[in-house]
């Protein structure tokens, strides 16, 4: 048997080993603080939009993943501002409290499906927003909390600051976007990951098939919220403040686009490019001189994508189409003509 | 007890939440999605009526129409463009939700690199109030109470006594067999977009003088007319007019007495009606 490479199985993969490869030193390329904080935050955003698409997977969509960074990023601001906790314990508390917010919320909720839910989500969203804003002794109101950066940790030979720079900052989100990516690639592979897919095609069929809806659809949530809550608590420390109108319905429905833009059909790529392209290609459009076109331009992306790519797939079906297409030329599956 | 001004405002707020209301239940019973893109068929149907009268100088009234059928036209090229071809099969209901979300951004940019980001006022087109002994109400409200009952007696008559009507409600109750019987479902939903974006249009037109007009003025009268519809049950008309009529009173007669809670207890409410009544006060219950 003559031993053989797939070709179109790991030239692609190279190509993304590639680029995780340069993505891993961009701090060495530049020390740009602008490129490296839209890196940092567009990782922030992927994160969250990872949480809103594997919610998406069973079928539910929700129009408050913004509250769960909010709740993220304030526990983890009360913790150490108020309370004066060190930081990584705070950090890892955000995650469960966020978590145990939307386990909470989750089990009621999800019992409506659809519509309502979303409905409801956005309500839920709100409500955070205001508490945020109203509950002046524990949250200081609309001026917002101050946050610390992550303490310095020695090592030996040399010591990782972090509020000297935003190298270190870029590392931790590296890690954290990948131990996320990790955790949802698994999942999405996983028996529950078929799952999820199933109940979101067919509730009914899902149901009697001995499926608990409710089950999946909560542990799909208290999942997404776990990993909001860091994304959130991370916000909050890396722009050293944090307050109502960050986090609000209006980043809800970026996290919206941003996971549709990128693509639903993938969990971990979908959302890496979404977030990427859209925080990416909001910053660029934001330094153009003309008044309010960063608006125009990014509801014109958006639509456009939407409608023109077939059956809304996303822009990562894109990357699989151009290897297919472009480099392979393989030819879609025809019924050949019967010539007389 | 708040003082009648805050009463008035209350009933003046309804007005609009219900005229805005009105239309998104009949996009959704026909389309059967949400329009999100309501609030700014408002904007720019009060920016029309500005130019309509301070740059062209035509009544109120004539403004008013114009904004309702260059905006209705608009609604209808949003509809035939782009939800047309998102509500195929094939695509789930989030991306026509998706695509609508990003037309916001659209018009608000696009309005405010057009007309600028500032606040406009209008010069009251009514002047004068009306006394009535402890209290008095501007022209300008009355006029906005009277707007009300007339579209609200229009779209009755319109649905109930028409063969446009009687084509709606049947595509709404059951499009495959409406469209059996002869009824271009198509048609119809550009009718009703045209129809929801219009009387969008001519809210904002009829507030323009009340309000202040910018770009973003459209995001609080679509969430709350989104509240009243859920609260009164999505695909009930009637129930768009009592959740109006709720919303317009929380939101000023509670709101005097509560401050913020006020919002709390809007969506608290909305949450709860949801979880014990998901089809509203007024929705039938369907599957």
């Amino acid at each position: 048997m003559k031993a053989y490479i797939d070709y179109k199985n790991v030239v692609p993969k190279t190509v993304i080993g590639l680029m995780i490869f340069l993505i891993v030193l961009v701090p060495v390329m530049t020390s740009n603080m602008a490129t490296l904080s839209m890196i940092i935050l567009s990782g922030v955003w992927a994160i969250a939009v990872m949480g809103f698409t594997l919610v998406l997977r069973t079928g539910q969509f929700s129009m408050g993943q913004a509250a769960f960074m909010a709740i993220g990023g304030y526990t983890s601001a009360v913790l150490t501002f108020k309370l004066s906790m060190p930081f990584w314990p705070s950090f890892f508390l955000a995650g469960i409290v966020s978590g145990v917010v939307a386990l909470l919320i989750g089990s009621v909720v999800l019992r409506v499906g659809g519509t309502y839910f979303s409905i409801i989500t956005l309500a839920l969203c709100e409500i955070v927003r205001i508490v945020a804003q109203e509950w002046e002794p524990v949250t200081d109101g609309a001026r917002g909390l101050m946050t610390s950066p992550p303490p310095t940790i020695a090592l030996p030979g040399f010591e990782i600051n972090f509020a000297a720079s935003p190298v270190p900052y870029y590392y931790f989100m590296l890690v954290l976007v990948a131990v996320t990516s990790l955790v949802f690639r698994q999942i999405g592979r996983s028996r529950m990951g078929g799952t999820f897919f199933g109940i979101a095609a067919n509730p009914t069929l899902a149901e009697h098939q001995g499926i608990r809806l409710m089950k999946y659809r909560v542990i799909a949530f208290t999942v997404a919220g776990v990993f909001t809550g860091f994304a959130g608590s991370f916000y909050a420390h890396f722009l050293s403040v944090i307050s109502p109108v960050m986090l609000g319905l209006w980043q809800s429905i970026q996290i919206m686009m941003m996971s549709i833009v990128g693509g639903v059909g993938s969990l971990v790529a979908g959302p890496l490019i979404g977030a990427l392209l859209l925080y990416a290609f909001g910053i660029y459009v934001s330094r153009l001189p003309v008044f309010n076109i960063q608006y125009l331009l990014f509801g014109t992306v958006v639509v456009l994508v939407v409608i023109i790519l077939p059956k809304g797939t996303g822009l990562v079906d894109l990357w699989d189409r151009f290897w297919r297409k472009v480099v392979w030329r393989e030819k879609e599956f025809e019924f050949e003509e019967v010539e007389e | 007890m708040p003082p009648a001004g805050i009463w008035i405002d209350g009933l003046i707020q309804s007005c609009i939440y219900m005229t805005m209301a009105f239309g998104m239940v009949l996009v959704f019973s026909i389309l059967g999605i949400l329009n999100w893109t309501h609030g700014q068929f408002y904007m720019l149907g009060a920016f029309v009526v500005y130019y309509g009268i301070a740059a062209a100088g035509m009544p109120l009234p004539v403004s008013m129409l114009i904004s309702a059928v260059l905006i209705g036209g608009l609604g209808m090229l949003v509809e035939k463009f782009i939800i047309e071809r998102l509500t195929g099969p094939g695509y789930g209901p989030l991306y026509v939700t998706v695509a609508t979300l990003a037309l916001i951004f659209f018009f608000e940019g696009a309005s405010g690199m057009l007309f600028g980001a500032l606040d406009k006022g209008l010069a009251t087109v009514l002047p004068g109030v009306l006394d009535l002994g402890s209290f008095s109400v501007s022209y300008q409200k009355i006029a906005v109470i009277i707007f009300t009952l007339i579209v609200m007696v229009a779209m009755y008559v319109v649905l109930n006594f028409t063969k446009v009507g009687l084509a709606i409600r049947a595509a709404a109750q059951d499009p495959v067999a409406a469209s059996l019987h002869g009824i271009s479902v198509g048609q119809v939903s550009l009718i009703v977009m045209g129809i929801g974006c219009g009387l969008a249009a001519m809210a904002g037109g009829i507030m323009a003088p009340v309000y202040v007009i910018n770009p973003f003025m459209g995001r609080t009268p679509m969430i709350m007319s989104l509240l009243a519809i859920i609260i009164g049950g999505i695909g009930s008309l009637t129930g768009a007019i009592v959740g109006s009529i709720i919303l317009g009173f929380l939101n000023s007669v509670i709101a005097y007495r509560l401050s913020y809670i006020s919002e709390l207890v809007l969506f608290l409410l909305v949450i709860i009606i949801l979880l014990v009544r998901p089809q509203g006060l007024f929705g039938a219950s369907r599957k």
